[in-house]
């Protein structure tokens, strides 16, 4: 049970753990390509370098970003909803 | 070579559907005759069976396990086997083996006064070689003539197909910006190649 139960999670605590990386990674990309088009679009204000960094500031405190969080805690609440719905339903 | 192709995408996509056929859930309407519990020794088919009780000894080489009779809506028999999967696949996370027998045990009767279930379960019964699906839950009906929609294998199904479908996409426009050109690139110079070794031949047939 106990051993079941580890490998599990440690597998399961992988998974999210490169998805969870993996996405951040991919989603800091896409919020920069985004800026430079905004910037471009806003008629160039001062350096680029500057107005990207400002806005991945704002991204890093965001609620979209801590939306990826989810990839942890979604996975855990399924799990839990599936053990009460077959066992104690 | 095209239909060595369409043969392994065949047996391909058979696979995936052998895989979710056996794993999804599935509701049999039935009759429990009895229940009873019995000592497999498994061999060849140990891959259809369960693993011991969760918390019990495991790598053990036979173990009692449960068992439902029943008698199909069409009069057919169909036994289940009753075994917890717990934290292993497929995910049922089922733990209550022993309970769903004692519900199944309280839900028997006879032919002429029969209580219709529908009993969840995932696997596939087979004679050849002594397999049985995996009875999940019982629930009692008031009659038979019930319809049962799988919302759930519908949702599975259908977030599977759109996952299919932007792998597909993502590959197909892939293709066309990374390899059709390259292989145009290769039938070209191909093409130029060949009508100059070809002039060249008719160079040297003018010479004679």
């Amino acid at each position: 049970m106990v051993f079941a139960f580890v490998r599990l999670a440690l597998v399961a605590f992988v998974v999210m753990t490169l998805a969870y990386v993996g996405i951040s990674i991919w989603s800091r990309q896409v919020r920069r390509r985004k800026l430079k088009r905004a910037w471009e679009e806003e008629g160039r204000p001062g350096d680029r370098a500057d107005y990207v960094e400002r806005g991945l500031d704002d991204y890093d405190d965001s609620l979209r970003r801590k939306l990826i969080l989810l990839i942890y805690i979604l996975p855990v609440v399924i799990v839990g909803f599936i053990i009460y719905l077959v066992n104690f339903m | 070579m095209r239909y060595v192709k369409w043969a392994l995408w065949a047996v391909f996509w058979l696979l995936i559907a052998a895989f979710f056929h056996y794993t999804l859930p599935q509701r049999d309407i039935v009759r429990i005759t009895d229940t009873f519990e019995r000592r497999v020794d498994f061999g060849e088919n140990s891959i259809f069976w369960a693993k011991a009780d969760t918390g019990n000894a495991s790598g053990t080489v036979n173990r009692d396990v449960f068992f439902i009779q029943s008698i199909r809506e069409n009069g057919r028999p169909m036994v289940y086997r009753n075994e917890d999967t717990g934290w292993g696949w497929p995910p049922y996370f089922k733990f209550d083996t022993n309970n769903l027998q004692t519900e199944a045990a309280d839900l028997r009767s006879t032919s002429a006064d029969p209580q219709w279930v529908a009993v969840t379960h995932y696997g596939w019964r087979n004679e050849f070689i002594s397999i049985f699906p995996n009875a999940v839950g019982v629930r009692a009906l008031d009659s038979p003539d019930v319809t049962l929609i799988p919302w759930f294998n519908i949702i599975i199904l259908l977030i599977f197909a759109a996952i299919c479908w932007a792998i597909r996409v993502r590959w197909i426009r892939f293709r066309e910006r990374r390899i059709d050109p390259v292989m145009e690139n290769v039938e070209d110079s191909w093409d130029d190649g060949r009508g100059r070794v070809s002039g060249w031949f008719a160079s040297w047939r003018k010479k004679k």
